[in-house]
């Protein structure tokens, strides 16, 4: 029972991590960018907010209907003033712009909000559980869970159906070809990279109520995304929420086997699943 | 076949000599070779604060030149050197603290942890394409970063300190330190330049400005990266051993410290990647600006970051670069002239 107890918390968990590496995979997958500062990103919307719900006295709705559009426009212009100068083949310019970008994020935030941890006040939801069988589970993580799942199957569709997300696509599996169809790759990198972005808005709601948030904390959430994206196997939405379940089980079994040990646990699942299956769980070898 | 050698012998080929050293080559390895005895004899001329400070920008020239050989010619970002800083520098204190090996050969024997972890680590690594290769490695360092703070050998969470340096007077210590110091420099400024020189350092050259056409050319791509990553894993494992045998304590988030990832990232991208005078130049603006600026704290590192962030996107070639383009007048060349003695 306490096993299966650490699974259902796994899952739990993992739905938040989901909610950090859509927008991850999204990215790599239609630009091979990956952005050092994702997760200063998720850290930067979740102070405004709580900084917002203090000032205003706003609910965690409202805050989540502000944080969303906020995220958008910062996804639109990261891309538009750092991403679409470093996009290319070369891998290194976009890694250290972001790296410098990140860094010096961090060490903003330290300025405007200090070290302190924060959270965002839930008015109650997230203390609240119910009794199932034995299992408490909590009410919150449910909601994030069910949030990270509509999320998915969301932008799953939008890449499927929509002439965004076969922009998107065609983008993603040759730049040039898709621009003499008259695609503009650079206007389509940035819809992508607000998408990206914006996602992070619901991470930052979500992040701050369930636990607490402090500037330095972007680094794990950054780690956290890229393991659950290369455990599922690169450029798929599912496969980024499904290594996400994997890296929230790891480390729920973990944290149950030693305190110490929970985030260990996940780092070692993702070196285990990079040994012996280096294109994910779900890619195509 | 036979025209193509016909014409060969036909047309002798002119008698030149190939000339590898330049008036500014000269001069730069004569001040290069000064500044290294003084640092060998600091004991002589500074004092212990002075050796201390002297001793730290050695180890950021160390480390960002490890760093420059990594993502400047092998095309490998790593943002987890420090795993192998810490590595080494735990070794030492085992070896020395609980094994009660002398310090001094300490330091050489921990080189070999970093070696060793580094082959394992190449193998699972080098499978993530370009920017996920970089979060790996600092996947890696967090690895052996709670590994650290879980395993009762080198004191958990709580550290250890290096008791036995005790026995020895603060003038022995100084003079192994400064030892240590210039042999740190030689390793790693001047291994890697003679690497450069080397028949290697055609093929790293080669590989940096085009890894598939050098591939095509003969050279084994992936087996020059492996082994430039595993010279660099044992360079900054003697960067930090070096420095945590001079800090005296160490513990999992001072050993694995991502701050020095952000020095190495800095001080190369500013002073110019891909060449040892970028990491010369950009060590003495970062040893300044830490020494001016670092009260300043968090304002000081939002100012750091953004110069990174603008280098990356408007100056990629760092400072050197926009001075080279300018005079021509390296302080450590490598290329090779072709000049006919007739003329």
């Amino acid at each position: 029972m306490q096993w299966f107890d650490a699974l259902v918390q796994g899952i739990l968990l993992g739905g938040m991590y989901a909610q950090y590496a859509l927008g991850m995979a999204l990215m790599f997958g239609v630009m091979r960018i990956v952005n050092i500062s994702h997760g200063d990103l998720v850290i930067l919307l979740s102070l405004i907010g709580i900084s917002m719900a203090t000032a205003w006295g706003l609910g965690p709705l409202a805050v989540l209907a502000i944080l969303v559009p906020l995220g958008l426009f910062m996804g639109w212009l990261l891309q538009k003033a750092v991403l679409n100068k470093v996009v290319g083949s070369d891998p290194l310019p976009s890694l250290i712009a972001t790296f410098g970008l990140s860094i010096a994020l961090q060490n903003l935030m330290l300025q405007i909000w200090s070290a302190n941890s924060r959270s965002l006040p839930g008015g109650g939801i997230e203390s609240r559980s119910v009794d199932i069988g034995g299992i408490y589970i909590g009410l919150l993580p449910v909601i994030v869970l069910v949030v990270a799942i509509a999320l998915t199957w969301g932008l799953d569709l939008m890449l499927k159906k929509t002439r965004f997300g076969r922009a998107l696509r065609a983008a993603a599996a040759d730049v040039e070809a898709a621009a003499m169809t008259g695609i503009n790759p650079r206007a389509v990198y940035a819809l992508a990279t607000a998408v990206a972005v914006g996602i992070l808005g619901f991470a930052a709601v979500f992040q701050s109520l369930r636990s607490t948030v402090a500037p330095a904390d972007g680094a794990a959430q950054l780690i956290y995304a890229f393991e659950a994206v290369i455990i599922g196997g690169m450029g798929s939405v599912w496969g980024a929420f499904i290594g996400s379940m994997v890296l929230g089980i790891s480390q729920g079994i973990g944290f149950r086997i030693d305190p110490g040990f929970g985030v260990l646990a996940g780092h070692l699942v993702f070196l285990i699943v990079l040994a012996t299956r280096p294109q994910g769980l779900f890619g195509k070898a | 076949m036979t025209a193509i050698s016909d014409a060969a012998t036909a047309i002798p080929a002119p008698a030149v000599t190939v000339r590898r050293q330049t008036n500014s080559g000269r001069i730069a390895m004569t001040l290069a070779i000064v500044a290294l005895v003084a640092v060998a004899v600091m004991p002589w001329w500074a004092s212990t604060g002075t050796i201390r400070m002297i001793l730290e920008l050695c180890c950021y020239i160390a480390v960002a030149q490890m760093w420059n050989l990594l993502a400047g010619y092998a095309g490998l970002v790593s943002v987890g050197q420090q795993a192998f800083m810490g590595a080494a520098g735990y070794a030492l204190f085992v070896l020395a603290q609980t094994f009660g090996i002398n310090p001094f050969l300490a330091v050489l024997l921990s080189l070999i942890v970093p070696a060793v972890l580094a082959v394992p680590l190449y193998f699972l690594l080098h499978r993530l394409d370009g920017p996920y290769f970089s979060i790996g490695t600092w996947v890696v360092a967090e690895v052996f970063r709670l590994v650290a703070s879980n395993l009762p050998l080198v004191n958990s969470g709580a550290g250890m300190s290096l008791r036995v340096m005790s026995q020895y007077s603060a003038f022995e210590r100084n003079v192994a330190m400064s030892l240590l110091c210039a042999f740190m420099l030689l390793v790693t400024l001047g291994g890697s330049y003679w690497l450069l020189r080397s028949r290697f350092g055609l093929a790293l050259i080669a590989m940096r400005d085009n890894p598939v056409a050098a591939a095509s050319q003969g050279v084994d791509v992936s087996r020059l990266r492996f082994l430039v990553y595993v010279a660099a894993a044992v360079g900054c494992g003697l960067a930090g051993a070096v420095y945590f045998m001079a800090q005296l304590r160490i513990n999992p988030p001072s050993a694995f410290d991502p701050m020095w990832a952000n020095v190495a990232i800095f001080i190369v991208m500013i002073g110019g990647i891909g060449s040892i005078e970028g990491v010369l130049i950009g060590s003495l603006i970062f040893f300044i600006a830490d020494r001016w600026f670092g009260e300043y704290g968090a304002t000081y590192f939002v100012v750091l970051g953004l110069m990174t962030l603008l280098v990356a996107l408007y100056a990629r070639t760092g400072i050197w670069g926009l001075l080279s383009r300018r005079f021509d007048a390296p302080w450590f060349p490598f290329r090779r002239f072709l000049v006919d003695p007739n003329r």
